[in-house]
C-alpha cells in the first residue's frame, strides 16, 4: 500500500501560496518542496487559476479546502463538491486536504471553521461526508485537526481519538496542524504532548506549522490561530516532538494575515527542514507506514 | 431535526450576531464564560466577511468611511450571509442592499457606484469563455438572422446610471490621494465592463450601441436588439455593430431564440437615454483575491 506521504516526499517542506507572492514565485522559482493552494480561491477564472497552472509545472501542489464543511449535519453541498472535483481534475494535485469543522447550515456559509461536539452522531456524519468526498474525488483526502476556543458540554470523545476513528472508518489520512494542537490545548487547559501521543502515527500524512496571536478576552489570554506571525518557539518544540513520534512528514508553513516578504516564508520553511532533521537524528528515522 | 443540526443552527445565530443564549447553553463555562468564547467566533466571522466586502467594494468604503462601511457590512452579512464558500462570489446583492438601506439615502449615487465595483470584481474572476469565430456568424442564413440570439461573454456587465459613476469611481480608487470634486450633473453613464487578458476594461458606450448590446445581453432576438438601437440612432450600422462584437471577442455562442443564455452577462438598470461621448477605454489592474 502506498504511504500517504509518498506524493510529496516525506521530508519535503512547502509554503502556502499567497496572492502577493505569486508573481515573484513565477519569476524566481525559489527552491521549496511544494506549494499549498486554498481550493476556494481557484474556483473562478482569470489570472489566479492561470498562475496556479503555471506553478504546477514546477512544484507539487496540495489543494487545501476550507469550504466542504465536512461536519455539516445537512451533508456536504453537492454543487461545491463538483466544483472542487473539476479543479482537482484540472490541477492534479499531489494531496487534497480539508478540515474537521463545519461552516454551512441552512444554506448559509459562515466563513469559519466552526467547532463540532465530538459525539457518536458527529462521527457518523463526518464519516458519511468524508466518504462522499473521497468517492467523488476518487482519492483519499487528509483531514486537519481544528483550533478550538470552546468545548461543548456533550462532547465525550477526545479529539485525537475522534480523528483516529474517522481515519480508521473512512481510510482518510490526517493533517496534523501542530500550531492548532498548541492553540487548542492552551485555550482549553489540555496537554499538547498528550494530544500528539493520542494521534495514530500511521494516519498522519502531513504537518502544518503557523504563527498565532495572543489576545486578551475578558482578562483571560486566548491564543488565536491567525497565521499572522512566525511559528512560536513552543510550537517548534512541539513540532520536534511530533516528528519524533510520527517520523518525517511533508510539512507546510502557513501565513495568511500580515503576509510578509516571500523570503521570510522561505526562511521559516528552511528552519522547518532543519528542525525535522534534528528530530529525526535524535529519534532515529522511522517508517511507521511500512 | 438531529441534535447536531439543532446545535449548528444555534451557533449560526450566535456567530451572525443574533441571540447567543441557546448556543451558550451547550458550551462549557469555565475560566471564560461560554458567551465570551462564542464571541471569539462571532468576531472572526464578522471581521473576515467585512474584509471580503471591503476588498470587493473599496470605493464604496472610501465614500462612506470605514466605520460606517463596517456598520452597513454587518447589517448586510446578518441579512444575507454567503451562500457558498467561494468568497469572491459574495457581495452580488450588496448594491441592492445599499439602494434600500435608509442611512445611505443621502448618497443617491452610492448603489450605482457599488454596481460598477461589483462588475469590475466579477469580471476579474469570471471563467474564460472561447469567443465565437466570425465564420460561425457569417454562416447564418440571412432569412434566419432576425431570430438569432447571440450569447455574450458572461464576464461582461452592461451598466447604466443617471450619475457619472465612472468619474466618481475613478476619483475614489484606494490608490488615489486626496478626493477630487466630481460634478454630479456631469452626465449619465452607459458603461460596459469586461475582462481583456488579465485586465478589466471599463468603456463608455454610445446610446445606440449600449441599447443594442444590452438587449442582446438580456437574451433578446437580434431583430429586437436592432429595434432598440434604432430608437436611439436612425442610422444604426448593424453590420458594423456585429463586426465589432465579434472582433472584441464578446460573442461566445449562438442561440436559436428558444432559450435564455444559461450564464449570460449582467445588466443593471438600462434606462438612460441621453447622448454620451465615446470615452477612451480605461485599464484597471485585476483585484486581489479575497481571503488572501
Amino acid at each position: 500500500m502506498l504511504s500517504l506521504r509518498d506524493p510529496l516526499g516525506p521530508r519535503a517542506v512547502g509554503i502556502g501560496l499567497r496572492a502577493p507572492h505569486v508573481a515573484e514565485m513565477i519569476a524566481s522559482r525559489p527552491a521549496v518542496g511544494w506549494l499549498e493552494a486554498h481550493t476556494e480561491n481557484y474556483l473562478g477564472g482569470g489570472p489566479a487559476i492561470r498562475a496556479l497552472e503555471a506553478l504546477r509545472g514546477w512544484y507539487p501542489i496540495s489543494l487545501h479546502g476550507v469550504g466542504l464543511s465536512l461536519g455539516s449535519a445537512e451533508g456536504i453541498d453537492r454543487g461545491h463538491l463538483e466544483r472542487v472535483a473539476r479543479l482537482v481534475e484540472r490541477i492534479q494535485p499531489a494531496v487534497v486536504s480539508e478540515h474537521l469543522a463545519w461552516s454551512v447550515v441552512g444554506g448559509a456559509y459562515l466563513n469559519h471553521l466552526l467547532p463540532l461536539p465530538y459525539t457518536d452522531e458527529s462521527l457518523a456524519r463526518l464519516c458519511e461526508n468524508v466518504e462522499r468526498a473521497q468517492d467523488r474525488l476518487a482519492r483519499r483526502i487528509l483531514v486537519e485537526n481544528p483550533s478550538s476556543y470552546l468545548r461543548f458540554r456533550e462532547s465525550p470523545i477526545p479529539v485525537p481519538e475522534f480523528l483516529g476513528e474517522l481515519a480508521r472508518r473512512t481510510g482518510c489520512g490526517l493533517l496534523c496542524d501542530v500550531n492548532n494542537v498548541y492553540v487548542t490545548c492552551r485555550n482549553l487547559g489540555q496537554d499538547p504532548a498528550a494530544y500528539l501521543a493520542a494521534l495514530p502515527p500511521q494516519a498522519i500524512g502531513e504537518i502544518h506549522l503557523a504563527g498565532h496571536a495572543r489576545n486578551d478576552v475578558d482578562g483571560r489570554t486566548i491564543l488565536v490561530d491567525d497565521h499572522g506571525s512566525p511559528v512560536a518557539e513552543e510550537v517548534w518544540n512541539l513540532f520536534m516532538r511530533a516528528v519524533g513520534r510520527f517520523g518525517a512528514r511533508p510539512t507546510l508553513i502557513e501565513w495568511d494575515t500580515d503576509i510578509p516578504a516571500l523570503d521570510v516564508l522561505l526562511e521559516e520553511a528552511r528552519r522547518a527542514g532543519q528542525v525535522m532533521s534534528r528530530a529525526l537524528a535524535i529519534e532515529g528515522p522511522r517508517d511507521v507506514a511500512a | 431535526m438531529t441534535s447536531l443540526h439543532e446545535l449548528q443552527r444555534d451557533l449560526r445565530a450566535a456567530v451572525l450576531g443574533g441571540d447567543p443564549s441557546r448556543a451558550a447553553a451547550a458550551v462549557v463555562d469555565d475560566d471564560l464564560p461560554a458567551e465570551a468564547r462564542l464571541r471569539i467566533y462571532r468576531h472572526h466571522v464578522r471581521t473576515t466577511l467585512t474584509g471580503v466586502l471591503q476588498a470587493a467594494f473599496p470605493v464604496v468604503c472610501r465614500l462612506v468611511d470605514e466605520r460606517f462601511f463596517g456598520y452597513v457590512a454587518d447589517q448586510y452579512i446578518r441579512s444575507d450571509p454567503p451562500s457558498g464558500p467561494c468568497l469572491f462570489e459574495y457581495g452580488e446583492r450588496f448594491p441592492a442592499f445599499l439602494a434600500e438601506f435608509p442611512p445611505c439615502r443621502a448618497l443617491p449615487y452610492l448603489a450605482d457606484v457599488s454596481r460598477l465595483e461589483w462588475a469590475v470584481h466579477r469580471a476579474s474572476r469570471a471563467p474564460e469563455r472561447d469567443p465565437l469565430a466570425a465564420a460561425a456568424l457569417q454562416a447564418v442564413a440571412p432569412a434566419r438572422a432576425g431570430d438569432l440570439v447571440l450569447l455574450l461573454d458572461a464576464a461582461c456587465t452592461l451598466l447604466a446610471s443617471p450619475w457619472p459613476i465612472e468619474r466618481i469611481w475613478r476619483a475614489n480608487r484606494p490608490e488615489m490621494g486626496e478626493p477630487v470634486t466630481v460634478d454630479l450633473g456631469a452626465g449619465r453613464a452607459l458603461l460596459e465592463v469586461r475582462r481583456r487578458g488579465d485586465d478589466v476594461v471599463i468603456r463608455e458606450l454610445e446610446p445606440a450601441t449600449y441599447a443594442f448590446r444590452e438587449a442582446l445581453a438580456r437574451g433578446h432576438r437580434l431583430a429586437d436588439a436592432v429595434e432598440a438601437a434604432l430608437a436611439h440612432d436612425a442610422a444604426f450600422d448593424l453590420p458594423g455593430a456585429l463586426r465589432a462584437l465579434v472582433q472584441e471577442g464578446l460573442v461566445t455562442g449562438l442561440g436559436g431564440g428558444s432559450g435564455e443564455p444559461a450564464a449570460g452577462p449582467a445588466v443593471s438598470n438600462g434606462r438612460a437615454t441621453t447622448e454620451q461621448p465615446l470615452g477612451a477605454p480605461a485599464h484597471v489592474p485585476c483585484m486581489r483575491r479575497p481571503g488572501e
